[in-house]
């Protein structure tokens, strides 16, 4: 069958296009995303609703509360629960991971993302820090680092798989008009912070006697989008695989540790939830980690005194600030990028083609889920005026699908902390070190000023 | 993604792109993001000159 992709000796060989359709999680993450919004809004046209089976626990008091949760909703609880597994499944069978061992390993992540999730909603939750993007990351981290995870349980656990379907699905409670309002200033702010970041990367680095493939890999994955960023350069420059191994090392861990970071200061300024959104958006690295961030950071609204804005907000300017200011540009970068290795660096022994067609190819295809997930619910919304919104489009149709959302990213937070070991990752050295934590600091400072003080205006008002 | 012409690396024994491969050979990768991610498009590791490379490239070494 030459139409569609073979594995070879360790060898995908790609014999059609559209082969990627469904072998590549992008994909995926919109046929599952798109999937759930479209049943939703059959149900939502024809006076019914998906909510039944959009399960979220309700905020609790004592344990007591919680059985009682438990004991008047298992139903749903196990119907979401083969709902998640029939789409993750297929999804993970496509990509060649046996839907045998995918199956154990996600059942307990679905249990513990749920305790994840209860724990939130605990009325005392706020009071002891217990933000479930934190206290997944977190547990995650201290089991694999400690405990260790046992090998079974690595095909459920797929960071960018769940992330990115929670994207999809998130683009169901961004309005397409917002996302048209805030995404050219979201492109401005990224680009001015992008260009800058990758640059004082790339001359520190080379400054400091790197190869220039290894400046370029470290400066994408810094500046772009983080290890997606490091491994379309590293291959469109042709790093060394070593090299392409310390760029991904540095990416974890500084954004792992800015998960932390940033919506501590953020709350000690009391930056409002637009801003720090945008902020978390442009000196982040990694979307699962500023979503963890962004999503913390929402939850200080109206449960940390001084911090204003809507709480989706966070989340809504992270994603426009990351995934439609940064991501989207990635195939532009590497295509960019390989020219000038052709062209200008030391040869290698390799002749590089560049091609434009790589832009598409490096497309991360999902933020075309996102942004068609948006317009079909603006679509929906578009004949009710904001009473009726309010009384019949949020409760029947965006709510459910948030919840749908929120599990989403919980599978993938717990995901972080549970595939992030430490002890494997490559020496990094100190001067790609050096290199790149120039890089976070003066992305960290330039994000902050350009979302305080530039644009900080605009930020404030999308979180009204 | 079109079919690429031989020689490239895509159909050379020393290249390996299988994402299990790659996740494997390059750890912290799967912590966030993904060899099976779009944006990986066809690279994948050339044995012979120990780089990550474009599946498109060449070298004298194709076997």
């Amino acid at each position: 069958m030459a139409e569609i992709a073979q594995t070879v000796n360790s060898r995908v060989l790609t014999r059609r296009s559209w082969s990627n359709l469904f072998r590549q999680e992008d994909w995926w993450a919109i046929w599952i995303g798109l999937g759930v919004i479209a049943v939703a809004v059959i149900l939502f046209a024809g006076g019914s609703s998906i909510k039944w089976i959009a399960v979220a626990p309700q905020k609790w008091s004592h344990l007591a509360d919680v059985r009682q949760q438990l004991k008047q909703h298992g139903l749903q609880y196990a119907a979401l629960f083969v709902l998640w597994s029939v789409s993750f499944g297929l999804g993970a069978a496509a990509l060649g991971i046996k839907i045998s061992r995918f199956l154990p390993a996600f059942l307990l992540v679905y249990l513990v993302a749920g305790g994840i999730y209860f724990l939130g909603l605990w009325d005392q939750a706020a009071h002891y820090n217990l933000e479930p993007p934190l206290v997944a990351l977190g547990l995650g981290l201290l089991v694999s680092n400690t405990l260790g995870v046992p090998r079974w349980l690595d095909p459920g656990l797929r960071v960018e798989f769940y992330i990115k379907t929670g994207i999809v699905l998130l683009g169901a409670s961004l309005p397409l008009t917002l996302i048209a309002w805030a995404g050219p200033v979201a492109i401005v702010q990224a680009a001015i912070v992008s260009l800058v970041t990758f640059g004082v990367i790339y001359f520190a680095a080379v400054r400091l006697g790197l190869d220039r493939r290894l400046a370029a890999t470290l400066g994408t994955g810094g500046a772009v989008c983080g290890v997606s960023g490091a491994i379309a350069v590293g291959g469109a420059v042709g790093a060394r695989k070593e090299e392409v191994s310390v760029a991904i090392s540095l990416v974890v861990v500084w954004a792992i540790a800015m998960i932390f970071v940033l919506p501590l200061i953020a709350r000690s300024l009391h930056l409002s939830t637009g801003v720090a959104g945008a902020w978390i958006g442009t000196s982040e690295f990694a979307d699962a980690a500023g979503l963890a961030a962004a999503q913390t950071y929402g939850g200080y609204a109206g449960n940390v005194s001084g911090i204003s804005g809507n709480p989706d907000a966070a989340v809504a300017a992270f994603t426009l600030m990351k995934v439609i200011g940064r991501d989207m540009w990635i195939g532009v970068w590497a295509f960019v990028l390989s020219l000038v290795a052709t062209a200008r660096w030391e040869r290698t022994g390799i002749s590089s083609k560049s091609r434009a067609a790589e832009i598409w190819n490096r497309f991360p295809k999902f933020v075309l889920g996102f942004i068609v997930a948006s317009a079909v619910v603006t679509l929906v919304a578009r004949g009710f005026d904001y009473a009726a919104y309010k009384k019949e489009v949020l409760p029947a149709l965006v709510a459910p699908l948030q919840a749908f959302r929120t599990w989403a990213f919980t599978f993938a937070f717990l995901s972080i902390g549970l595939t992030t070991r430490l002890r494997e990752f490559a020496a990094v050295g100190s001067r790609p070190l050096v290199a790149f934590s120039i890089g976070v600091l003066v992305n960290v400072v330039l994000g902050f000023v350009l979302s305080t003080q530039v644009f900080n205006g605009f930020w404030n008002r999308l979180g009204q | 993604m079109n079919a690429v012409a031989a020689p490239s690396c895509l159909e050379c024994k020393h290249f390996k792109n299988a994402p299990a491969v790659l996740e494997a050979a390059l750890r912290g990768l799967s912590s966030l993001s993904s060899a099976y991610a779009a944006v990986r498009s066809e690279d994948g590791l050339c044995a012979v000159h120990d780089r990550y490379v474009a599946a498109s490239s060449v070298c004298a070494a194709f076997a």
